[in-house]
């Protein structure tokens, strides 16, 4: 076991925990802060993205004692005051959730994407979530969300092929 | 839940190279986790002594000068590679292959260096490293030696690292500064994926330089070429140089058809 003081969504953690467990685990199993999900646990569908010290990063290859002195963002810090947050809310108004599992980690994904690039343009968009996968939208409607939630500008002029028909 | 290990996370270089060579087999360094955490829950790893790179400050440098070249530290994300000035300006082949690697995500994490001693013949980095003769730099703690990436990688997942040495730094000599420069990578998806076949392509003042990943046992460098090499040429050296196989994400021959596709577009466009 190994002491780790971290801060998450502005809250400071001080804990002792397993040298081989991940964050990822950590954060759900330790925490009780189960809106981050385990898709694949290998880095590959991204359920698991968080921000860590201001970087995107999939939680399940992270190991938890690496998190000592790290500033966390997660799922549940998105909203504030009970307010979703732009991209929430897009999501919402866009129909840009199925089943969910994917979300948490698209929702931080896209954050982090418009923080980098506030005005992306469709292709932006696309790369901007090329780790996470989502298998029930077909990424059309989470696209779109991301285009609303960065407010029209050249997002939203870069047209969706349906719209070019 | 991985399997259980101890952790250790030395600040100095010093402290490093000691642990490891107090623990050789038994320990794996690491700095992104994104092979290594894989590996070990898939139990392909089993180590007892799991040590981080990323509190060793020698490591962590990222710079360039005419003299010495680009400097690629061990702990140097792909991420910091693509977005440093000298390298989105002036090395394009390492731009543009580093943006094809993985996930943006994976991509904060994962380093040039751990790239290069999986040593996976799929891996985005060798190909453009080897066609700007990049060399490697190991240390232990008796002492030093600096190879080329072309003789430090020998096959599958296979390198000259010896159990008690680290790769502290990646060199790219200054040789190939602003050579015109493209990466060409097939692959069934956007984002991470493996490689099913890749090439990368450099232009300098006097030659042109492809490399051809994942249709070898390790990358493999072609002769330099003269600027105006017709296609006929470079695709012949290149079909003699490979040595494709058949696997589930490809066979041989589409490996062999597609590298002379990129060949052909890759003179075309690194102009």
């Amino acid at each position: 076991m190994k002491r780790v003081s971290l801060t998450i969504n502005g809250e400071k953690y001080a804990r002792d925990v397993s040298e081989h467990k991940t964050l990822l685990h950590f954060l759900r199993e330790d925490l009780g802060l189960t809106g981050t999900k385990e898709g694949c646990g290998a880095g590959e569908c991204g359920a698991c993205t968080i921000m860590m010290n201001g970087k995107a990063v999939n939680s399940c290859l992270v190991l938890a004692v690496e998190a000592d002195g790290a500033e966390l963002e997660t799922i549940e810090g998105v909203a504030k005051g009970g307010t979703l947050s732009k991209v929430q809310d897009a999501f919402h108004r866009r129909h840009a959730v199925q089943c969910g599992f994917c979300t948490p980690g698209m929702v931080i994904s896209a954050t982090d994407l418009l923080r980098r690039v506030p005005n992306p343009t469709r292709e932006q968009i696309v790369e901007g979530i090329e780790g996470n996968f989502c298998r029930c939208t077909g990424y059309e409607q989470i696209i779109e969300a991301i285009q609303d939630a960065a407010g029209g500008g050249a997002g939203r002029a870069a047209a969706t092929p349906k719209e070019n028909q | 839940m991985l399997h259980g290990f101890s952790y250790h996370s030395p600040t100095s270089l010093d402290e490093l190279l000691s642990l490891l060579d107090a623990h050789r087999e038994k320990a794996v360094v690491f700095s992104g986790g994104t092979d290594l955490f894989v590996a070990i829950r898939a139990g392909l790893a089993k180590p007892e002594h799991v040590i981080d790179l990323k509190k060793v400050p020698d490591l962590a440098k990222l710079a360039f000068d005419e003299a010495n070249g680009l400097h690629i530290g061990a702990t140097v994300t792909v991420n910091q590679l693509v977005e440093y000035p000298t390298v989105r300006d002036r090395y394009p082949v390492l731009r543009v292959a580093g943006d094809e690697l993985a996930t943006f995500q994976l991509r904060n994490r994962a380093t040039v260096v751990g790239n290069i001693v999986t040593a996976s013949p799929c891996g985005d980095m060798g190909s453009p490293l080897l066609c700007l003769g990049a060399t490697v730099t190991l240390v232990s703690a008796r002492g030093s030696r600096t190879m080329p990436i072309k003789e430090f990688i020998t096959g599958v997942k296979k390198t000259q690292i010896a159990p008690n040495e680290i790769v502290s730094a990646i060199t790219v000599p200054a040789d190939h500064i602003d050579a015109a420069g493209g990466y060409k990578k097939l692959k069934r998806i956007k984002g991470h994926d493996l490689g099913v076949v890749s090439v990368a392509a450099i232009k300098s003042k006097s030659a042109r330089r492809f490399a051809i990943s994942s249709a070898a046992p390790t990358p493999v460098l072609l002769e330099d070429f003269p600027i105006d090499v017709d296609v006929d040429r470079v695709q012949e050296s290149a079909q003699k140089a490979i040595s494709p196989i058949d696997d589930v994400r490809c066979t041989a021959e589409y490996r062999s058809f597609m590298v002379n596709v990129f060949i052909k577009r890759l003179l075309g466009e690194v102009a």
